[in-house]
């Protein structure tokens, strides 16, 4: 007899597969133009599941078309610059090979990708009295050439850590590691960028605090904290939304501190036809989050 | 033959052409990055705003969120304001959902929202949609069911969109306000609307000064594209950005909602202020102007409507006000930290 979880989870994907455009991608909603976040979190989120392979294989054939010819992936193949969204191309390309061709070149392309970083003593003593920031510190920008934010930051980390590619960019790496901890809330957590502006201390959100415990889990897991944890559980209750539960349930499982009430609050948001708000990106964060998280860390 | 002579005359048109030359590149170097040409169509334009007819905004006050009070004063000052005719139209209405924070008069109240609807469909128009793409919200959905917006749309059965994920589509850009970019990508629903209602919260910001109807613009700009925040934006200048997104976007009216506005550290952590004013037109710089009157500021103060102002992006100069008279309304709202 079928469990709960796995009626909730066939469910989802027989939505995610009726939810596929002719192309081979998925867009953030159903008949939406396919682009290269959902299409990725799709891919994880369909891997493992040998029913769903022709369907996997359309997804990555989209992928790999969508690669621009500097390596890097933009929205969609129609976006005239690569940005953030180069993590997701890595990442749905790495869970089959992370040695592949495409994956080289994209990780290659978020390296050389360029950072805003205040140098400058005065500049730089501004900027902390102002946002409460080391700037000198790289992470990743959502854009080329812009400041870098918590978010895009730990998805490049976790493209790297896919990719296999630490030990080749040991000290990029360690720095955006250095700038996710300097930015930190107070209490625990991860607002987007800053943890303080002009006298405010900022809350954490539950999106990046997700991600920025996920890569830390994967690359520096000394550097976690308890309240980061108890941070992330408060803010995705609060939150209440399925992407935030999903993620907060994905990133809690890694820590080892799955959270039951995010999980049923999570399966009450399932609709009818096995999506979460018919909405492919967040039905395949919470097909992770049911099948036991991000895909490259270990329970625990 | 005898070598040409360069005579005084000759001398004197050689200086004046290397002076007008001269004085051209000095200017070109000092309007960088937009250029001279723009810089003398921002100009010519806000010249001739002073000469124009003025913009009308209608101010309502001692109001409330009383649902049934609300409409009735919204019908009124939609009137008031001479605001186009919605009949057949595709509207987008575009709140300020920028966050939710419990006990904090932080976004547009939904009544207001759902007097705006309303209104529409009283009006005729063919379809209204609401949407907002928060810059510090991954999933706007929790905002709009906090707020109590999702109660009021699922009443008038009208859909919510986030514009974060709204297809995004490139528009030209307009008006030299994005030097370097030949384009800006805008959700589906705001490139395809025939008329957007930015319906804002009367605010002080840290950042722009005040946030109203022209800052509140901020939020069609899709996440997926820009990211959470939009950095492009604060990269680009808050100031030419508000101005450059106004330009790019289809007409774009205003609603302010001063019911109960916001002091202090704006846009999140200010104070609320009880005011009680609706201010509505279909200028955005001149609502805004007027807001930033209500709140007890300068306009020259804030750089984004003085700079609206200078180029001529609306009205800014000659109102004419209806309903409540601004100077009675007129409250010195504490200023946001610098």
């Amino acid at each position: 007899m079928r469990t709960s979880t796995e009626i909730l989870l066939e469910n989802a994907r027989a939505f995610l597969l009726q939810a596929q455009n002719p192309d081979g991608g998925w867009g953030y909603r159903f008949g939406s133009p396919s682009a290269t976040e959902p299409t990725a979190a799709v891919l994880l989120a369909l891997a493992p599941d040998p029913d769903a392979a022709p369907a996997t294989e359309a997804a990555r054939r989209w992928l790999r078309s969508a690669q621009r010819p500097d390596g890097g992936w933009g929205l969609d193949p129609e976006d005239e610059e690569s940005g953030w969204m180069t993590a997701w191309g890595i990442l749905g390309l790495a869970r089959w090979d992370p040695h592949a061709l495409e994956v080289a070149r994209g990780v290659r392309w978020l390296i050389g990708l360029p950072v805003l970083r205040v140098e400058a003593a005065e500049l730089t003593a501004e900027v902390r009295r102002i946002l409460g920031i080391d700037p000198s510190l790289r992470g990743w920008p959502w854009r080329p050439g812009e400041a870098s934010w918590a978010e895009p930051t730990a998805l490049t980390l976790l493209a790297v850590h896919a990719a296999a590619a630490i030990e080749a960019y040991r000290d990029r790496v360690e720095e955006a590691v250095r700038y996710l901890i300097d930015r930190r809330c107070q209490g625990g957590g991860w607002n987007f960028g800053n943890p303080f502006m002009l006298g405010a201390y900022l809350p954490p959100r539950p999106h990046p605090t997700a991600w920025v415990l996920l890569a830390l889990k994967a690359l520096a897991p000394d550097a976690i904290r308890s309240e980061d944890r108890e941070a992330l559980r408060a803010e995705m209750h609060r939150d209440g939304g399925a992407m935030a539960l999903a993620l907060g349930q994905m990133a809690l499982t890694a820590l080892g501190a799955e959270d039951e009430e995010a999980r049923e609050r999570l399966r009450a948001l399932q609709g009818p036809d096995g999506s979460w708000g018919q909405n492919p990106y967040v039905t395949a964060l919470a097909v992770l989050a049911f099948r036991g998280g991000w895909p490259w860390l270990r329970r625990g | 033959m005898a070598a040409p002579r360069l005579t005084r005359r000759a001398v004197l048109r050689l200086m004046l052409i290397a002076g007008i030359g001269g004085g051209l590149a000095f200017a070109e170097r000092r309007t960088r990055p937009a250029g001279l040409r723009q810089f003398m169509t921002w100009l010519l334009r806000g010249w001739r705003r002073r000469v124009e007819p003025p913009a009308t905004v209608a101010l309502g006050a001692s109001l409330s969120y009383d649902e049934a009070l609300l409409r009735d004063a919204l019908t009124e000052l939609w009137d008031a304001a001479g605001m186009p005719d919605v009949a057949g139209r595709r509207v987008l209405v575009k709140p300020n959902l920028i966050e939710w924070i419990e006990g904090r008069s932080l976004v547009t109240a939904p009544e207001v929202i759902g007097a705006v609807i309303d209104l529409l469909r009283s009006r005729g128009a063919a379809e209204i949609v609401v949407g907002e793409g928060p810059g510090f919200r991954r999933d706007a959905g929790p905002v709009v069911a906090q707020s109590g917006l999702a109660d009021v749309l699922a009443r008038r059965n009208v859909p919510f969109v986030d514009l974060n994920y709204d297809d995004p589509q490139p528009v030209p850009v307009r008006d030299g306000w994005f030097p370097g970019q030949r384009q800006i990508w805008l959700p589906r629903h705001v490139v395809e609307a025939d008329l957007v209602i930015s319906v804002a919260k009367l605010k002080t910001h840290h950042w722009a000064g005040v946030t109203l109807s022209l800052k509140n613009l901020f939020g069609v700009v899709p996440g997926i594209r820009y990211g959470w925040p939009k950095n492009m934006l604060h990269v680009n200048g808050i100031t030419p950005s508000i101005l450059g997104l106004k330009q790019a976007l289809p007409p774009v009216v205003s609603v302010i909602d001063g019911i109960v506005g916001m002091e202090g550290d704006g846009p999140l952590f200010g104070t609320p202020v009880p005011h009680g004013v609706l201010a509505v037109g279909k200028d955005p710089l001149a609502v805004d102007v007027v807001g930033a009157r209500l709140m007890g500021f300068d306009p020259e103060e804030i750089e984004h409507l003085a700079l609206g102002i200078w180029a001529g992006i609306g009205q800014g100069v000659h109102i004419d006000m209806r309903g409540g008279a601004l100077e009675a309304l007129r409250r010195r709202y504490r200023r946001p930290p610098k």
